[in-house]
């Protein structure tokens, strides 16, 4: 048997439609996921900076309650008092200093809420930020304070 | 005494010749001189036309020394490429030297070497038309391809009594792309299409290329299991290399492991085209048909790749799609010579490789489906 028959009987034209379609299709789908392979190992690599334009995104929550009047009125003193009871321990440090080292003298000293506290004297401009991580002591605000 | 002589010489290949066997001694030298001394693919035309010469010396039969005579030596190194165990090592090494950035950077001309394999479909039809089986269709159609180990693979499979004609028009159909495709690929092109120039690639990090091969097995695997012997070979050898803490294992498949599959895969087949076997009417529309499905896959890329470019901004160089054939690297080599003839600075070596790898893969895909279709 040969000729069109010959190819219809074994099926021939199913064969070369279903074929050449699932090979097309096969290829399609790898290209595609090929495609996308560096944006996800992008997406992957850059997890940290998402995460933190998350977190930074979810906090007004916290945030709020960080800065609640009722929150800081009742534990904590004013910022002149603040700037007035850490100035001795800033002295006790070099002219720029980590937050930490401050945090840490803060926390031997028995001071209360050394975290808030710090917080509030950076809000303040009371402790300005060199850029570098390191941070100094304002002296005009200390002696408007 | 002169009894014992003349039985002898009745029992040389000068007595038992004939004009067959001279035939075959003359492919089998021409094969050796294009491989020699064109430098056509001399990797496989050499072992393949010396193969042929050791084929066709004719011999007293039942002693032992045939390649289909069960208990001769060149019958067990044959066992490679019934079983298909030579193709799938072949694929290793090959997987091992390939280097898939430029498809990485490139995606859609993966669609190139899908488009390319639509030769082997096409031919499928054809070989029904002409009366063929569907098994043997089917493995003549895979000549399309234009992988010789994905051919020879799938008529182990299918028809394992065609393997010698298959591999033969397989491997001369590679070695004879500068001749079969420029024009093909001049014709369907215009010296505009011609002069498109490809952007550069953008660099591939080493994370995307370990990824790949296991993304590629378990995609390609997962739709035709079929193909496993060869995918699984390809991406293994191609994971090796990529991984960079198994480079002995990489190092070793791809030069000493190919090279000795690649010795016996071509000396074998070359042998298996003994002149009783390999000259009949069926052989020569086994050429015929593999002409057909080879030039039908160049085309079928090249018409794909201006389709495309109907729909897309950035244009691809419609040359390109001649490399969706799977004949590493000669299709690509042939697209680049023809974009640098049209303009010097016009380099398309990298993204014929892109294509090029993409029509292994789709080879081999193809070969799985054909195959399932039969199981």
């Amino acid at each position: 048997m040969i000729g069109i028959e010959n190819i219809t009987n074994h099926n021939g034209w199913a064969m070369a439609a279903v074929g050449a379609t699932i090979v097309f299709s096969g290829l399609v789908v790898l290209s595609f996921v090929i495609s996308q392979i560096h944006k996800l190992l992008k997406l992957w690599d850059d997890r940290e900076k998402l995460l933190e334009r998350f977190k930074k995104k979810a906090p007004p929550a916290v945030a709020e309650k960080v800065d609640s009047p009722v929150y800081s009125e009742r534990h904590l003193p004013s910022v002149d008092e603040l700037a007035r009871a850490y100035k001795p321990l800033v002295d006790q440090l070099e002219e720029s200093f980590k937050l930490s080292q401050l945090f840490e003298i803060a926390n031997n000293n028995d001071m209360p809420h050394p975290h808030l506290s710090i917080q509030r004297l950076q809000e303040a401009d009371i402790l300005v930020a060199r850029g570098d991580g390191t941070f100094t002591w304002n002296k005009q605000k200390e002696i408007k304070a | 005494m002169f009894d014992l002589f003349l039985h002898f010489l009745a029992n040389t290949g000068y007595y038992l010749a004939d004009y067959r066997h001279y035939v075959m001694i003359v492919v089998g030298s021409t094969f050796l001189y294009l491989g020699t001394a064109k430098k056509y693919e001399p990797l496989l035309l050499v072992p393949i036309g010396f193969g042929i010469l050791v084929g066709n010396i004719p011999f007293f039969k039942g002693f032992g020394i045939g390649i289909y005579e069960s208990n001769s030596v060149l019958h067990y190194l044959y066992f490679g490429v019934t079983t298909g165990v030579y193709p799938s090592i072949v694929f290793l090494g090959l997987g091992a030297m390939t280097d898939f950035s430029s498809l990485l950077a490139q995606p859609k001309l993966m669609l190139l070497g899908a488009a390319a394999q639509m030769g082997i479909y096409f031919t499928l039809l054809g070989a029904l038309f002409f009366g063929f089986a569907p098994r043997e269709a089917a493995s003549i159609a895979i000549i399309g391809g234009a992988d010789g180990p994905t051919s020879i693979f799938l008529t182990a499979k299918l028809a394992p009594h065609l393997i010698g004609p298959i591999a033969i028009a397989a491997y001369s159909y590679m070695a004879l792309i500068p001749v079969i495709q420029p024009p093909i690929m001049l014709l369907l092109t215009t010296k505009k299409e011609r002069l498109i120039k490809m952007p550069p690639a953008r660099t591939v990090s080493r994370k995307e290329l370990l990824i790949f091969p296991v993304a590629g097995v378990l995609l390609c695997c997962f739709l035709a299991p079929t193909a496993l012997p060869l995918l699984g070979m390809l991406f293994l050898g191609n994971f090796l290399k990529e991984c960079g803490v198994v480079n002995r294992l990489a190092n070793t498949a791809q030069s000493a492991i190919i090279d000795t599959a690649t010795i016996f895969l071509g000396f074998t087949v070359g042998c298996s085209t003994q002149a009783d076997v390999f000259l009949t009417p069926k052989s020569l529309g086994i050429f015929f048909l593999g002409a057909v499905a080879f030039s039908i896959a160049t085309a079928s890329g090249v018409i794909f790749a201006k389709i495309m470019n109907l729909f897309i901004k950035e244009k691809i160089n419609p040359l390109l799609g001649a490399a969706g054939v799977s004949a590493v690297p000669g299709s690509a080599r042939e697209v680049h010579l023809m974009g640098l003839k049209e303009d010097p600075t016009n380099f398309l070596l990298m993204h014929g490789m892109a294509c090029n790898s993409s029509g292994v893969i789709g080879s081999a895909i193809c070969a799985g489906i054909l195959w399932s279709f039969f199981v």
